[in-house]
């Protein structure tokens, strides 16, 4: 036994070359040849001396080594040795390596990823310089009446409040969203976002125009010539990046206006164009315009100080008759504003992230203390020859410390490889300026996080391992197995603590998933199989010749021998939108739900059959009288019998309906919309009618037929070459659009339940294959006390299968509390769904047993004569 | 051996040191010859665990050490008290002399 003892501490002491080293080694030498001259001097011949004065001083090598442990070594050296050790270690045991490392990445990899996400959706919110000084603004008014509305403030309220330059640093006016693209000609006519602003708008972003200018306040006067400045990515893409492309002429919806600026890229990239808002007379002092205000603050302005400052100077409004108190100014800023609809997202995705890489972080506890398992025999060595207990810890940790690097490299990796799938998927509307990127916050944090990961799951091995038995005579003695650095309760309490953490992570997957089998299962009362969509409007702004190339184009559509049936609508079903004109109906009752443009054959391509009476014809065309309700509204207005009634729409002139057939309640805005009482009318015949119309064309292709789009685009354009096609969709894709985010909400929250599983299922079987290595000798006992291999495996499985059954409970309780926050995308779930519980309850309870089952196959192959007489 | 008589030994060594090294500065190998003349039990397993002793002390701050050239002119590894290791020794004396009092008077009933 010595003789492995110095050994051995003669290798560490070889392997161990730095000053402190060599110091201690030169004094213990002086001590020994001190002695040595000592006993020479007494006669004896100098190497029997030597020996002499060795003997009495003890083991050199050891105790080198115990006072090298003592005075710390040098920091940096212990640290590169442990490390070194420690990658040996690892390296030695590849199998338990890579799944501890590819555990962590899977963990650091997820969270790095949604920080990313995160940091780009809360954190830098607003792309802009000082976020913080941005503010909107609105004005409340209360009428005389008592009534009271909040509004976007008038032009001329700004300029007031502008004048104001101790608060205000800057406020403008300005859309950037939220309207139709309009038609811009470059030469080519294309429907493109175009915003429009007030002069100081841009400004008070902080962006300057990087050629020609601004829009300035003269541009914003009524027939001052318009002013256009284009936005970055369309400069690029129109004119090449061109800079002589200032003054140069564009048209928008018909009308000119000249090109002054160009934006710097990434502000709004979607905005192709920004033109100058122009205000008459009148509508300078107009509030309610819609039109959202914002301003910069000027440092350290609180809101409250700049709310107060600006009452005093904005005047009673009349927006709602006569006003009975001042106007008061509702300020918010921006930047609270931006975050918090992301809120619950942004929640449930960290809880759910945290229990992912908290159960990665007991996992890899459990794999570290199942391999300290065959530890024993080296921690017990390394106790004897001197080292300490906090040396152990120090080695140990730093095993772990390489282990969650490691693994932080492979998760930064994957989390850089798999962003951009992620945002794909990401159920957020992140904000249009802020790209996702791994920036120095993300790595900092991940950083951090894998530091603490790797003092969570390495702590309590290193604490347990590191208590081994103190001499290694005893270790040996037993046979390496009678250490047990790992209690069994110990270990069952993390197999209840990963299953917790993994069922409520599951419940939640399991919550959205069936919410989402749902919604999908909506019957939207419409078939969008072999449905073509095809976006197309006439150049030509004239009412009547719209109207007519339209129900040309449907009979021209009708003619293609692929398509069954072809009709148009106003708005899409499932791109959104509606019109109310609140009709009034021959018995009184006034619609409240919208009314919707069709041509006949709409109903035929999108397979909907009458419910009662007809659907509309093309001779009905003529007249524009014939109109179809849906069920709804029959009910609703008519007793559930429509068919006959008239129906009057305030136009200017009135126009008059006949209720001709009643359909079944179709889901134009998708599954999750509401259904309301519809109304499906024909455009106006009436060659002086002026509303405009706008269409989109809906096809039924006969089974299997396909149509090119070249071939649509021939047809549009033969019936008139003045077009602009836009996009051309299948139905389908619209509705898969329409569901994109509960999908992606899905495919996310179940790829994070799966990795929850996956991750539990691998801490089980390393936990219970840690157990039966442990119980070696005991199984071996009752093997050979006549126990039969069911009832070996029996016991080992019951050992996991409590705590599985704990985490269960534990878990259930948990969801409780974790599922509210996702209670907002759940559709027609409830956050306490039994069907849901129990069906994952079942499946982690099947998984985690069959998990236990596994490894505990292997006690029942335990040769009892091996197991008693192991070493 | 049980953990209290293990300290109790350390302690024991560690305020025998601090006494050897009350007058003046003394490398190791001096240390143990002064020991061995006041006590043959305590450093009669193995001389060399004196040093991890020292190393500990120094640790604590009880002892400083350097490097000097002996009167036989070789180089040798110096310990002297601190100011610490004074106040240590001090405080320890007195426990230790309160304990064998206690000791004593038990053992002289």
């Amino acid at each position: 036994m010595t003789a492995i003892r110095i050994a051995i501490a003669r290798m560490r002491a070889l392997v161990r070359r730095d000053a402190i080293t060599d110091e201690i080694r030169e004094e213990l030498n002086f001590h020994v040849e001190m002695r040595a001259d000592e006993y020479a001097q007494n006669g004896l011949d100098p190497h029997a001396a030597r020996q002499a004065a060795l003997r009495r001083f003890g083991n050199v090598a050891v105790i080198q080594d115990r006072g090298y442990d003592i005075r710390g070594g040098g920091v940096i050296e212990t640290m590169v040795q442990d490390a070194k050790y420690g990658v040996r270690q690892l390296a030695q045991r590849p199998s338990f390596s890579i799944v501890a490392i590819l555990t962590l990445a899977l963990g650091i990899g997820v969270s790095t990823a949604l920080f990313s996400v995160i940091d780009a959706a809360l954190l830098r919110p607003l792309p802009y310089p000082h976020p913080e000084e941005l503010v909107t603004i609105d004005v409340k008014e209360t009428s005389k009446s008592g009534e009271s509305g909040q509004y976007a403030p008038s032009m001329a309220d700004i300029r007031r409040w502008r004048a104001l330059t101790t608060i205000i640093a800057h406020a403008g006016m300005g859309r950037v969203s939220g309207f139709m693209p309009l038609i811009v000609e470059t030469g080519t006519a294309q429907r493109l976002t175009v915003a429009e602003a007030s002069e100081d708008f841009l400004e008070t972003y902080g962006i300057m125009p990087i050629l020609g200018r601004g829009i300035q306040p003269d541009d914003t006067r009524e027939g001052a010539p318009a002013a256009a400045l284009l936005g970055h990515a369309f400069w690029q893409r129109e004119f090449g990046g061109d800079r002589d492309v200032l003054g140069r002429s564009i048209r928008i919806q018909n009308k000119p206006a000249t090109i002054v600026g160009v934006l710097p890229a990434g502000f709004y990239n979607d905005t192709a164009v920004w033109q100058a808002k122009q205000f008459s007379g009148a509508f300078l002092e107009m509030r309610g315009s819609g039109t959202p205000v914002i301003a910069r603050l000027r440092p350290g302005v609180t809101l409250a100080q700049a709310r107060s400052a600006l009452d005093t100077v904005t005047p009673a409004g009349r927006v709602i008759g006569p006003a009975q108190a001042p106007a008061r100014v509702v300020m918010e800023s921006m930047y609270d504003d931006e975050t918090s609809q992301f809120g619950a997202t942004i929640r449930t995705l960290s809880i759910a992230v945290t229990f992912i890489l908290l159960i990665a972080c007991v996992n890899v506890a459990a794999l570290t203390l199942a391999r300290g398992a065959t530890r024993d025999v080296e921690m017990a060595i390394r106790t004897a020859i001197g080292a300490g207990r906090g040396r152990l810890i120090r080695q140990l940790l730093t095993e772990s410390v390489l282990l969650a690097a490691a693994g932080a490299l492979v998760g930064v990796l994957l989390a850089y490889g798999s962003l951009d799938s992620l945002v794909a998927v990401i159920p957020l509307s992140l904000p249009p300026n802020s790209p996702v990127t791994l920036n120095a916050t993300v790595l900092g944090l991940s950083l951090a996080l894998t530091a603490v990961t790797a003092l969570i799951f390495g702590l309590v091995p290193a604490l347990k391992l590191s208590r081994a038995p103190s001499t290694i005579s005893s270790m040996l003695a037993v046979g390496g197995r009678s250490g047990a650095p790992l209690s069994r309760r110990a270990g069952q309490w993390l197999i209840a603590i990963e299953v917790t953490l993994a069922l409520v992570l599951m419940a939640g997957s399991g919550l959205i998933l069936r919410s989402f089998a749902k919604l999908v299962s909506v019957d939207l009362g419409f078939d969008t199989a072999n449905v073509l969509t095809l976006e197309v409007e006439p150049l030509d702004q004239a009412p009547a010749a719209r109207r007519e190339y339209y129900t040309s184009l449907a009979d021209a559509l009708r003619r293609l021998p692929e398509v069954a049936a072809a009709g148009a609508i106003d708005r899409l079903a499932l791109d959104g939108g509606a019109t109310y004109w609140f009709p009034e109906a021959d018995t009184g009752a006034h619609f409240e739900g919208p009314q919707r443009t069709v041509l006949p054959g709409y109903f035929e391509a999108m397979g909907v059959r009458p419910l009662a009476g007809r659907l509309p014809e093309d001779a009905d065309r003529l007249t524009g009288e014939a109109v179809v309700v849906n069920a709804t509204a029959s009910e609703k207005y008519f007793g559930g019998n429509a068919l006959g009634h008239i129906v009057r729409i305030d136009f200017k002139p009135p126009r008059q309906f006949r209720i001709v057939g009643v359909v079944p309640n179709l889901r134009h805005g998708g599954p999750q919309s509401r259904v309301e009482p519809e109304m499906y009318i024909l455009p106006n015949p009436n060659p002086g009618d002026t509303s405009p119309v706008t269409l989109a064309m809906v096809m039924r292709l006969r089974d299997r037929a396909s149509l090119s789009i070249d071939r649509l685009k021939q047809a549009a354009a033969a019936v008139s070459p003045r077009v602009l096609v836009g996009r051309i969709r299948p139905a389908a894709a619209l509705l898969s659009h329409q569901v994109a985010e509960p999908r992606h909400r899905m495919l996310l929250l179940t790829l994070l339940g799966a990795f929850g599983l996956l991750l539990t299922l691998v801490g089980i079987f390393s936990m219970t294959a840690y157990a039966v290595a442990r119980r070696t000798r005991e199984i071996g006992v009752r093997v050979a006390f006549g126990a039969r291999p069911a009832q070996v495996v029996g016991v080992v499985v019951r050992d996991s299968a409590w705590p599985v059954a704990f985490g269960l409970i534990a878990g259930l309780g948990g969801t409780y509390y974790t599922t509210r926050v996702i209670k907002s995308f759940l559709f027609q779930v409830e956050p306490h769904d039994p069907t849901t519980l129990v069906a994952v309850v079942a499946v982690l309870g099947c998984a985690a047993c069959v998990a236990a089952w596994l490894p505990a196959r292997r006690a029942a192959t335990i040769d009892p004569v091996t197991a008693l007489r192991a070493d | 051996m049980t953990a209290t008589n293990s300290d109790q030994l350390h302690g024991t060594l560690d305020m025998l040191v601090l006494k050897v090294l009350d007058n003046r500065p003394l490398h190791g190998y001096a240390i143990a010859a002064r020991l061995e003349r006041m006590s043959n039990d305590v450093l009669s397993v193995e001389e060399g665990s004196l040093y991890p002793a020292l190393y500990r002390m120094e640790q604590r701050g009880w002892l400083a050490s350097s490097w000097a050239v002996t009167d036989t002119g070789r180089r040798a590894r110096f310990y002297k008290l601190t100011k610490t290791g004074r106040a240590q020794l001090k405080s320890e004396t007195a426990s230790w002399v309160r304990l064998t009092t206690a000791v004593a008077d038990v053992l002289n009933g």
